[in-house]
């Protein structure tokens, strides 16, 4: 390949590739041995890659028993599930009696609050209205003039005076 | 424990039906993980996590096609999260150099040709890691482009040109 024959270089490989030519190559391909044998020598080795890449992949075979160790595994799961779907279960029996049972404790509370008889009411009526006989003692005289705030200039006592008249 | 017999008959139907799509998939969902991982042992522990996962989806998973499209790419990500995994560990181990892999290369007709393979793999290897994988699935006899797109979550015509790019560069590299 001449060096001005570079710029084909592409368009070389993707012949190879695609296994067409188009028309400016085919032009250029009948007048340049050079960029002939390349395509040649491209499409030879475009069919050693063809060749050689299955090669490259292959994978050894699936393990001996993969779908029965696969199968038993999923069962393992599955019954594993199972168990905690029963775990579930009871637990939400076990939340669902320990709601139940403080429902009925606190109903049974309410009740007996409510039952308290009518004698046991009245007395303590009488014991929250009843009032200690010292609690006179606590008064103090005048305490009602005590009461009223005087103004500037007055008095607490409100003594009337007697003015002499004049003669 | 009469409520327990249809829960069985319908456990035992799923079984059949998911045994079923086992095996029609065991062999692609392997490839795939070995694919990426390259060893034996870690490609099968994928392969049976992927149907694992697949028997607790199965319910919305029956149809045939959207089984295999699922598995396609469960298989893929969790291999390419327990390469990851690995790489952290230890130092990369290729998809394409893995030990006893000479062994597994059954039909090339003689050592010159097992070299060319090995130089092959290597420029593989060598490839930018988006056209890589497009030709690692690629490769795998049973995925077209439309598969491929769907496990990388690209359009089948994304697929064909990267394919395309790859083969392009494996040739001009290839002496």
């Amino acid at each position: 390949m001449k060096n001005d024959c570079a710029k084909w270089k592409d368009q070389l490989l993707e012949s190879a590739l695609t296994k067409t030519v188009a028309t400016d190559l085919q032009e250029h391909l009948s007048r340049c041995p050079g960029c002939s044998e390349e395509l040649a020598a491209l499409c030879a080795r475009r069919e050693r890659l063809d060749a050689l890449l299955p090669f490259a992949a292959q994978v050894p075979e699936l393990p001996a028993g993969f779908r029965t160790r696969v199968m038993t595994a999923v069962e393992a799961a599955s019954e594993a599930e199972r168990g905690r779907h029963w775990q579930l279960w009871g637990l939400a029996g076990a939340m669902a009696v320990i709601v139940a049972t403080l429902m009925i404790g606190l109903t049974l509370h309410r009740k007996a609050i409510r039952a308290v008889p009518n004698t046991e009411l009245a007395a303590a009526q009488k014991l929250a209205e009843w009032r200690a006989p010292s609690d006179v003692l606590l008064e103090t005289p005048g305490q009602e003039i005590l009461q009223s705030t005087p103004k500037f200039g007055k008095t607490y006592l409100k003594i009337p005076v007697e003015v002499p008249k004049e003669k | 424990m009469d409520t327990n017999v249809p829960n069985a008959l319908i456990r035992a139907e799923r079984d059949v039906g998911f045994g079923a799509r086992v095996t029609e998939n065991q062999r692609r969902v392997f490839r795939i993980a070995y694919g990426i991982l390259g060893n034996s042992a870690d490609a099968e522990e994928v392969a049976q996590e992927v149907f694992l996962r697949a028997y607790r989806k199965f319910a919305s998973l029956r149809e045939a096609e959207k089984f295999r499209a699922w598995v396609n790419r469960i298989a893929f990500r969790l291999a390419l999260n327990r390469q990851r995994a690995l790489r952290r560990r230890l130092a990369r181990e290729t998809a394409w150099q893995a030990a006893g892999m000479p062994d597994a290369v059954d039909g090339m007709r003689n050592a010159d040709e097992r070299i060319q393979v090995e130089q092959l793999r290597n420029e593989i290897e060598g490839l930018p890691e988006k056209l890589r994988r497009v030709l690692q699935l690629s490769l795998i006899e049973d995925m077209d482009a439309t598969d491929v797109g769907v496990v990388l979550g690209i359009p089948a015509g994304t697929v064909r040109s990267r394919l395309h790019t790859a083969r392009k560069l494996l040739l001009e590299a290839m002496t």
